[in-house]
């Protein structure tokens, strides 16, 4: 991470001895790296190129430098070498010239990077006036101007500094241990939005700024129907905030505890949906590793969309190995209590949901009020995520199954009364993994459910979502107009900041996470937080983010 | 460091007036520092730069050394991030890159921040020094950490004050679909004038304040590389700040931002960047 005082990981590489980029006679550029290394520059299209050099990162080495040169080779009198040593400065001093660094170099990224998209835009718009040949040369000029009013507003945005003022919350629609979401309407356009918040200081102490981030790249970068859009991130000292669509149909959870099962046929639906949702994040080189149903978002026309590519529910605490190794061991150790037995736990489990409808959504419910919480529910997640070893993108298409056997039977398959329980569970996958013969499954959809949820090296998707899309479950999905047919269930609304799929009431009765809470309380009595000052904001570089088409998008509705 | 003998600066002593702002009457204050809201033009009040003879030959400064002076993070043509893009206002590019050279130049101060509390005078160099005008429009020589705090502030007030540099959606800008833009006040009553970025809605000052802005940057970067530019180097930051500077330079030329005469002490600086194409684009392996 960046908190240490010293980089120690530069933007476009690491831990290189200094080398100027035209050495001098003394110098020999074999060492040190390349600076003209092609990765690592932002070509624009030609004649223009302008490109980012290699920096010299925060090595405060000097290059070495061979006797041979030295005495071979005549110096400029202007030469100069000073070994860097800036260990006497301040630790400050020295984290601002990290931050600075860091920044600048992400300034110049994000300025090309708007220049490469400005130029893009432009480009396509001009093409889509030259195709049309009735349009009349009047008409395509006050298009082109039209294209520069945005432009414009865009940069507009680009220097406005953006504060949670700027929205009026109509309510809270959700809770997490490190912060919660907001429906919120901006107060100069009208349009309605849902803000997450996170707080800072959690976010660094519990070591999720990679997940932080993470999320704010996914959402900014994907332009996908799939997942949940992000309009705007921006920062205070305290808060992260994340300004993103509101999907007023709820989630697939809420989805669950009223519908108790789904047909085989509305779970094909869903199942299919989420097959191209997950597809299209992992084409973006993300693993979104924490697919649940409270992740799967129901929007206007009962479509779906992924969203928490971190931790909302602040539930990555728990993909912390040592966390899991923790919560294994309790479950391993002989003084863990009776339930360890592995016979009398799967059996008893299985009783108490099975007998009981009522049970299972009480089961439900509490596991809503455990989504809020700070460790979350382990049910869908892969064996190979906490076991220690590495996983790729499988890891999702195992959830995926856990859902989809959710769907069809009526809870997960390794749900338990106790966390430590379903990772034994699941970690024994091989035993524990069972279809109650009351429930009639087609042989397709429980072989598909089987072969995702099976160990990585054999599960279906493994080679890229085309396998799952051939199985025979999916028989007869139309893969390319899945998005616009009719979903099974459409949402209901009365207004455009309806929550009726936001079972809002449970939330009253979830407190705030103690962070939250002594944050609120301060706040409240017009201390000054003991925010992270300045320095701290050292991690939080490039959170920020502002999208183009913020303005003319169908942001709310 | 080498002893390289070179004239530097030129001996003429000048003492000019230009576009500052006014000292606080009293230093610390949270009030109403620089112009207040709206009211005096950013030319209103001055500081000035006092040039002292230098009698012997100096040292080459540090910034001027190799392989320092060579050292860059950017390279590639400047004109990419510079140019103002087609069709876009001008007004909206120069107030969105003097909005980011003053936060990115922030930084750097950040970083030298330690080092500038000792500094006892704003110098840019030997024989050269910015004096501050205080509201009895004397000229006084302020710590270099004060005076740069005074600048950023002063600039700050002006980059969040609504009517230098919007940010709301104006209403004074009305969209309508199919039809051109109608402006209305506060413009109205100057219809026949124009100027930079009269149609998004900045008012008639604005392009004087940038360059007043401008002005003081340019001063900051001046007193960093003149004072503290060995710590830059223990810090690794040289690149950085070569580059920065001299996407500044290239930005205030394109818009004529800085008058030529101001850049005088940082001129061996600008010339060598001249000299090897860095604003054209470093040739590979030059």
């Amino acid at each position: 991470m960046y908190n240490s005082g010293q980089n120690q990981q530069g933007m476009f590489g690491q831990g290189q001895a200094y080398y100027p980029q035209q050495g001098g006679p003394g110098f020999n550029p074999q060492q040190g790296g390349n600076p003209q290394n092609p990765q690592q520059q932002m070509l624009l299209d030609q004649p223009n190129s302008f490109a980012i050099n290699n920096p010299s990162n925060g090595s405060s080495q000097q290059r070495p430098r061979t006797a041979g040169s030295l005495s071979s080779a005549p110096r400029d009198d202007d030469y100069v070498t000073i070994v860097r040593d800036a260990s006497s400065y301040q630790p400050i001093t020295r984290e601002r010239a990290t931050a600075c660094k860091l920044k600048v170099e992400l300034f110049y990224k994000q300025n090309v990077q708007h220049a490469l998209e400005r130029n893009q835009r432009r480009n396509e718009s001009e093409t889509r006036l030259q195709s049309d040949p009735r349009m009349s040369e009047e008409r395509k000029n006050r298009q082109r101007a039209n294209l520069g009013h945005q432009e414009s507003q865009f940069l507009r945005l680009r220097r406005t500094r953006m504060s949670p003022d700027d929205f009026h919350t109509v309510k809270v629609i959700g809770k997490g241990a490190f912060g919660e979401v907001r429906l919120v309407q901006k107060k100069d356009t009208g349009k309605i939005y849902a803000m997450k918040t996170l707080l800072k200081t959690e976010m660094f102490k519990k070591d999720q700024l990679a997940h932080v981030k993470a999320e704010r790249d996914v959402l900014a970068e994907a332009d996908s129907p799939w997942v949940v859009n992000l309009y705007y991130s921006f920062q205070d000292s305290i808060y992260l905030y994340l300004i993103m669509e509101f999907l007023p149909g709820g989630d697939l959870m809420t989805m669950l505890i009223k519908y108790e099962v789904f047909s085989e046929d509305v779970t094909r639906f869903y199942m299919a949906e989420c097959v191209l949702a997950i597809e299209a994040v992992h084409k973006l080189g993300f693993i979104h590793r924490d697919i649940k149903p409270d992740n799967i978002l129901i929007d206007i026309n009962g479509h779906i969309k992924l969203s928490d590519f971190g931790l909302s529910t602040g539930f990555h605490k728990t993909h912390d190995q040592a966390y899991y190794q923790k919560l294994l061991d309790k479950a391993q150790a002989p003084s863990a209590p009776k339930t360890s037995d592995r016979n009398s736990v799967m059996v008893d489990a299985i009783h108490l949901t099975i007998s009981n409808r009522n049970q299972v959504n009480t089961w439900r419910k509490s596991r809503r009020v455990m989504a809020y919480s700070t460790v979350g529910t382990p049910d869908y997640i892969a064996p190979e995520i906490f076991i220690h070893q590495g996983y790729g993108q499988a890891c999702d298409w195992w959830s995926l199954g856990t859902i989809m056997f959710e769907c069809l039977i009526g809870w997960p398959p390794f749900c338990a009364e106790e966390a430590h329980e379903t990772y034994r569970k699941i970690v024994n996958w091989q035993e524990s993994l069972y279809f109650p013969e009351e429930i009639h499954l087609s042989h397709e959809a429980e072989d598909l459910i089987r072969s995702l949820i099976t160990s990585a090296d054999k599960r279906l998707g493994r080679n890229g979502a085309e396998e799952i899309k051939a199985h025979p479950f999916f028989a007869g999905v139309d893969w390319n107009s899945l998005r616009n047919i009719d979903a099974p269930f459409k949402p209901q609304l009365k207004s455009m900041t309806d929550t009726t799929y936001f079972p809002t009431d449970d939330l009253e009765n979830v407190p705030d996470a103690p962070a939250v809470a002594a944050m609120r309380a301060a706040q409240q009595q017009g201390l000054q937080p003991p925010g992270p000052g300045e320095e701290t904001g050292l991690p939080f570089i490039g959170y920020t983010y502002k999208r183009f088409d913020q303005l003319n998008r169908h942001g709310g509705f | 460091m080498s002893q390289y003998s070179r004239k530097f600066n030129p001996n003429d002593k000048r003492n000019k007036g230009g576009k500052a702002p006014p000292l606080p009457n009293m230093p610390g204050s949270t009030g109403s520092f620089g112009s207040p809201g709206g009211g005096g033009t950013p030319g209103s009040s001055t500081s000035s730069v006092v040039t002292r003879p230098v009698t012997h030959a100096i040292a080459r400064p540090l910034f001027m050394c190799k392989p320092y002076v060579n050292s860059h993070l950017l390279k590639g043509n400047f004109k990419t991030i510079v140019v103002l893009p087609k069709h876009v206002d001008k007004g909206e590019w120069i107030a969105l890159n003097t909005f980011e050279f003053y936060e990115y130049l922030k930084l750097f101060f950040g970083v030298v921040f330690e080092f500038c509390q000792h500094c006892k005078s704003m110098s840019a160099g030997p024989g050269t020094d910015y004096y501050w005008l205080s509201a009895d429009r004397k000229p006084r020589p302020l710590p270099a950490a004060q005076y740069i705090e005074y600048v950023l502030t002063w600039i700050n007030n002006r980059l969040t004050d609504e009517t230098v540099f919007p940010t709301r959606p104006s209403n004074a800008l009305v969209s309508v679909p199919g039809q051109t833009q109608v402006i209305a006040s506060p413009q109205a009553g100057q219809a026949g004038q124009n100027w930079i970025g009269k149609e998004a809605g900045f008012p008639v000052g604005f392009y004087g304040s940038c360059q007043a802005i401008f002005k003081q940057m340019f001063r900051v970067f001046a007193h960093i590389y003149h004072t503290h530019f060995d710590k830059i180097v223990h810090l690794s930051l040289e690149a950085h700040l070569n580059s920065f500077f001299a996407h500044f330079i290239m930005f205030s030329r394109e818009f004529e931002l800085l008058d030529k005469r101001d850049l005088e002490p940082l001129q061996p600086l600008i010339d060598s960047f001249d000299e090897k194409g860095v604003f054209q684009g470093l040739k590979q392996g030059a």
